[in-house]
């Protein structure tokens, strides 16, 4: 059996979307049913994304189960990325148990700073009593490791954001809209913790981002254009302090998964493109790698002979990646609804004929969770 | 539809543990769980994990641990939904092998409420709580507002409404409250893993406490305890392949959300007022005799594990469960129907009025279950023949219930 993508919505991110989690959760929802065309007496089970650290305040889905459409329906909560949350409603539905699925997922980052939240994560008792440590340091030291055994230069960091801004541009749900942006001002920009720079930081904002799932049997009844779960990989990855940060090892395994499952053998020549999780640009150099896309430490060759462009051979990030707005817990929603526009051919910053694309999303300090869809339309 | 059973069970002993960290407390139930399933940290293809992450203090700690558990390398799920976190990990770790994307899958669920009282180094649940307040504060709610939601009491705040609604509803009295915490905590003395064991406790012991608000009184109240629970979910195929003799296969499972409970400020105008009232119980319930192939349930399940934080809930929902008509779970208390050598024993093993570590509780409802059909409850196995029985759990603003139907036999399709 295999599950489809009928629907999908998201709000466009915003650094204070004005709404409350209530009020923007329900907008996402119903616009979700609303472009598949069902009613919420069509949805067998509903699956959330939302983490109480993150949304500040405890048991995050109880105040939303209204705005859901959940109330006196079969209902559970991922406490990760969104992509989870897909996942989980995947096998809810492949259990044979339910037929169709409501996933969404928000965060309110503007209720305080997810950077600060990172702290929270770290191992309480050692690593949080040092009050150097956050999320962005940490990066900072995942970059500089993989710059010096690889050769990468802070310029190829800025290309890799100048790329995705400029992609960014074209798109109306993100954050960042610098159109004339240059690699120059980038690596003007203010330094965090070198080698990392504002701009090479994605921007956390809020947002909400919706799918809808259905089984083989109902998916066509509902949609004649119906996107394909094709394989699924996740795997988690060693806590920060006992792993080589050089390279994304889980992200590795979980791509070689989805890659199976998707009887993948070729990626570069078997996928058209892909939407991915940067939550800091030289991030999207390891995950090329990772991903088998460039050979290892040969990452920054694919964005330097464009081919990770726009109008290259295997695009990343045609919506500006998490380098354009990150909403914590819908950034994989918000790559995956990129992937089914494109496939469907109504994205923004369209690009021509592509079938299947790659979703990846990441969760925890520098990226220790990693999870990837392929996903695809009809044959 | 593919069968799925529970090959294995671990736990740690609950209560306050200082003599070990978080990582160290779950991997103690984890390895637990191998050892008595017989197979290898090999063998566990994917992980399905939970708590409530501001209680222990920190923002996902199964990443931290991820190796403790022997998850690195592999696919690990992460659910939170309150109270009824571990029935959700239960549910999640079921649909994880019944999907046929895994065939062996490990679910653990936990908590250690004694780290979230160290100030300074975990201030967790402080942090979500403060955060929460300024957002009501940005968005321009008065200090009224504030001033109401202080006085709910956090959860033992709503259950002693719950209670007072469930005495007018039922027209039982606070005594049958009594008799109820009187049995958890002496079933509790029976169970090696349980927080407070009360050898004898009778029901004027508990009638003896403080009132610390109508009508409940200190002895109704669960501990704050640490602990974690581990399951092992597998395909039938895995049990075949493995050899495994004793099993309990999962027939169902169901989880009906309703909308919150309005503690007097109503964030969307549609709260639910009568907090006994658990419609969301009663379907879940419903859905999952139904998926089951159940339909007498008070004759064809063996016993049950209720998640009764507050022992009015026992009764409210023995009742919501199908087991009991409405307003009558009191008459078959006083009747002794309830009790470990009763016609239909409810939560031989103490239940979480006399253990809650929240993670675990929802989780260990399902494994006792799984522990009484595999006739490996120890001093507390019921006498009676266990063939089926129901796992409960209930969280959220009283309005999440996980419910899981065992057996000792597969469901035929």
């Amino acid at each position: 059996m295999r599950v489809a993508i009928v629907g999908y919505s998201c709000l466009p991110m915003s650094r204070d979307i004005g709404l409350t989690r209530e009020e923007s959760v329900f907008l996402s929802t119903k616009m979700a049913l609303e472009s598949c065309n069902l009613t919420r007496s069509e949805i067998d089970t509903v699956v959330s994304a939302s983490s109480d650290f993150y949304d500040g305040r405890t048991i995050s889905n109880s105040m939303l189960i209204g705005a859901l459409g959940a109330y006196l329906k079969d209902e559970s909560k991922s406490e990760e990325d969104g992509l989870l949350a897909v996942i989980y409603a995947m096998q809810r539905i492949l259990s044979g148990t339910h037929r169709i699925a409501l996933v969404t997922a928000h965060t309110h980052s503007s209720i305080f700073n997810p950077h600060q939240i990172s702290r929270y994560m770290l191992e309480p008792l050692f690593d949080r009593q040092n009050e150097l440590l956050n999320d962005i340091v940490l990066s900072a030291l995942q970059a500089r490791t993989y710059m010096r055994k690889y050769d990468v230069s802070e310029e190829d960091m800025a290309y890799v954001a100048y790329k995705n801004l400029r992609n960014a541009s074209k798109n109306s749900n993100s954050v960042l809209k610098v159109p004339d942006i240059s690699v120059e001002e980038i690596l003007a920009s203010k330094v965090y913790a070198e080698p990392i720079r504002e701009l090479m930081i994605a921007p956390t904002c809020d947002g909400v981002a919706s799918v809808v799932l259905a089984s083989e049997k109902v998916a066509y009844e509902i949609t004649s254009d119906p996107i394909w779960i094709e394989g699924v990989g996740v795997s988690v990855g060693n806590y920060f302090r006992d792993r080589d940060l050089s390279k994304l090892e889980s992200l590795q395994k979980a791509a070689k998964k989805a890659y199976a499952m998707a009887g993948i053998s070729e990626p570069y020549q078997e996928l058209d493109f892909a939407e991915i999780t940067e939550r800091f640009a030289h991030q999207e150099l390891m995950i090329y790698e990772a991903l088998g896309i460039a050979r290892e430490g040969k990452g920054k060759n694919l964005l330097n002979n464009g081919t990770t462009w726009i109008d290259g051979e295997f695009p990343v990030n045609p919506s500006g990646g998490a380098l354009s707005g990150d909403a914590i817990c819908a950034t994989g929603l918000y790559r995956l609804v990129e992937a089914i526009k494109q496939i469907r051919g109504e994205a923004e910053n369209q690009i021509s004929g592509v079938r299947r694309a790659l979703v990846h999303s990441q969760w925890g300090l520098v990226a220790q969770k990693n999870v990837v869809l392929i996903v695809g339309g009809e044959v | 539809m593919r069968r799925v059973a529970i090959i294995g069970c671990g736990q740690t002993k609950h209560g306050r543990r200082t003599d070990v960290n978080q990582a160290e407390m779950v991997s103690e139930a984890v390895w637990n769980a191998i050892d008595d399933a017989g197979i290898g940290i090999e063998d566990i293809e994917a992980f399905a994990v939970g708590n409530m992450q501001g209680f222990g203090g920190i923002a996902h700690p199964d990443l931290i641990f991820a190796e403790y558990i022997g998850a690195v390398g592999k696919p690990m799920q992460r659910v939170a939904t309150g109270g009824t976190v571990g029935g959700s990990v239960a549910h999640l770790g079921y649909y994880m092998v019944a999907s046929g994307m895994y065939d062996v899958v490990l679910a653990t669920a936990w908590e250690k409420h004694s780290d979230s009282a160290e100030p300074g180094a975990t201030t967790g649940l402080l942090h979500v709580a403060f955060a929460n307040l300024s957002y009501m504060f940005k968005l321009g709610m008065d200090l009224r507002s504030f001033a109401i939601m202080g006085l709910a009491g956090a959860a033992a705040g709503i259950s002693a409404y719950q209670a007072a609604q469930y005495l007018f509803r039922s027209g039982c009295k606070i005594e049958h409250y009594d008799m109820v915490a009187a049995k958890a905590r002496r079933n509790a003395a029976k169970n090696k893993y349980a927080h407070l064991r009360w050898p004898n406790c009778k029901p004027e012991d508990i009638a003896k406490t403080e009132m610390l608000i109508w009508p409940m009184r200190f002895g109704h109240v669960c501990p704050a305890s640490d602990g974690a629970s581990a399951v092992i979910f597998a395909s039938e195929d895995a049990v075949k392949k493995f050899g495994i003799k004793e099993v309990a296969w999962i027939l169902s499972v169901a989880a009906f959300a309703d909308e919150e409970n309005d503690q007097g400020e109503s964030y969307q105008g549609t709260g639910v007022l009568d907090y006994s009232e658990q419609i969301g119980c009663v379907l879940s319930a419903k859905k999952a005799y139904e998926r089951a192939g159940i339909e007498n349930p008070r004759k064809e399940v063996d016993m049950a594990e209720i998640y009764s934080p507050f022992p009015h809930q026992e009764l409210m929902f023995s009742e919501r469960l199908g087991f009991f008509d409405e307003g009558t779970a009191w008459k078959a208390l006083e009747e002794g129907v309830t009790e470990i050598d009763g016609d239909f024993p409810i939560t031989p093993s103490g239940g979480v009025n006399a253990t809650n570590a929240i993670g675990s509780s929802g989780l260990q409802r399902v494994l006792e279950c799984a522990l009484q059909i595999m006739n490996k409850a120890e001093e507390h196995q019921v006498p009676k023949d266990v063939r089926i029985a129901v796992a409960h759990a209930w969280g959220g603003q009283t309005q999440f219930n996980t419910v899981t139907v065992l057996s000792d036999k597969p469901k035929r399709w």
